[in-house]
């Protein structure tokens, strides 16, 4: 092979790669990347609920002595748990929006 | 549209003229990482996938003083280094002196590729810019970050190299 069969070679334009494919997938990639900040945001809201959750749980209980919940013992923390819960979801479906 | 007009609606977080920008530019920047990874596909396309996610999070700081797929092909190039870097690209054992047989078009494009694989990263990437994608050579040299003398002598080596590997009558 001499230069100029080499350099025509090397000339010729890459092959044309199907487009439909790639291009959704970087605009998928870019609205992931720019859902990023709600889910973390989301996520970090979810922490502080539990713990306030849980420290309001631990707050009420020494509040009202451990005779008080001699009754029903696990209808309080059932409640608060799916109260929690639900609070949870709602914040990461917002986040997820 | 001109390709100017939708960088800057892109700047301006467009997200439909990006969209236009990366159909207009994706064939040749996955073309480049195709030559870059020795024709690996799936790297090639998440390395691309990269490439314009990175363009896109960074498109507001273009400020073109080169042309915007120069600027793609500088970021796919230094994408395709830092992936090179983690995993510490495989090399290939050295040639082992048979030529490529085949004829005709596709058989010398085939030819071509194989050929390629057997070349260095750089050289791979300045006969690409310089050849197949017809940039200049000073501005080869900015995209990949070295200087002119260096980007001629990697040029001339894998052009050397190539004429070897696909068979020199002289």
């Amino acid at each position: 092979m001499n230069d100029a069969q080499l350099d025509a070679l090397l000339s010729r334009p890459l092959p044309e790669l199907d487009t439909t494919h790639f291009s959704v997938a970087v605009m998928e990639a870019i609205a992931r990347d720019a859902a990023r900040p709600a889910r973390v945001l989301g996520w970090i809201m979810v922490g502080v609920l539990a713990v306030v959750v849980a420290l309001a749980c631990v707050f009420g209980a020494t509040l009202a002595g451990r005779d008080a919940m001699a009754g029903a013992p696990i209808a309080i923390p059932l409640a608060l748990s799916t109260l929690v819960a639900l609070l949870c979801l709602s914040v990461l479906q917002a986040a997820r929006e | 549209m001109d390709e100017s007009a939708l960088v800057s609606q892109a700047a301006n977080r467009d997200v439909a003229a990006f969209s236009a920008l990366t159909r207009l530019h994706q064939s040749k920047v996955r073309g480049l990482l195709l030559r870059l990874t020795r024709g690996n596909h799936a790297l090639a396309d998440d390395l691309a996938q990269e490439t314009f996610l990175q363009a896109w999070r960074s498109i507001a700081g273009f400020r073109g003083d080169s042309a915007f797929a120069t600027w793609l092909y500088r970021i796919a190039y230094s994408r395709f280094l830092m992936h090179a870097r983690k995993r510490k690209e495989e090399e290939l054992g050295d040639w082992d002196g048979e030529t490529p047989s085949g004829e005709g078009a596709v058989h010398a494009r085939l030819d071509l590729e194989r050929a390629f694989a057997h070349l260095s990263v750089a050289e791979r990437a300045a006969l690409t810019l310089c050849f197949a994608l017809g940039l200049s050579n000073s501005e080869a040299a900015q995209t990949l970050d070295m200087p002119l003398g260096t980007l001629k002598s990697h040029v001339l080596r894998g052009r050397e190299k190539l004429k070897t590997i696909l068979g020199d009558p002289s």
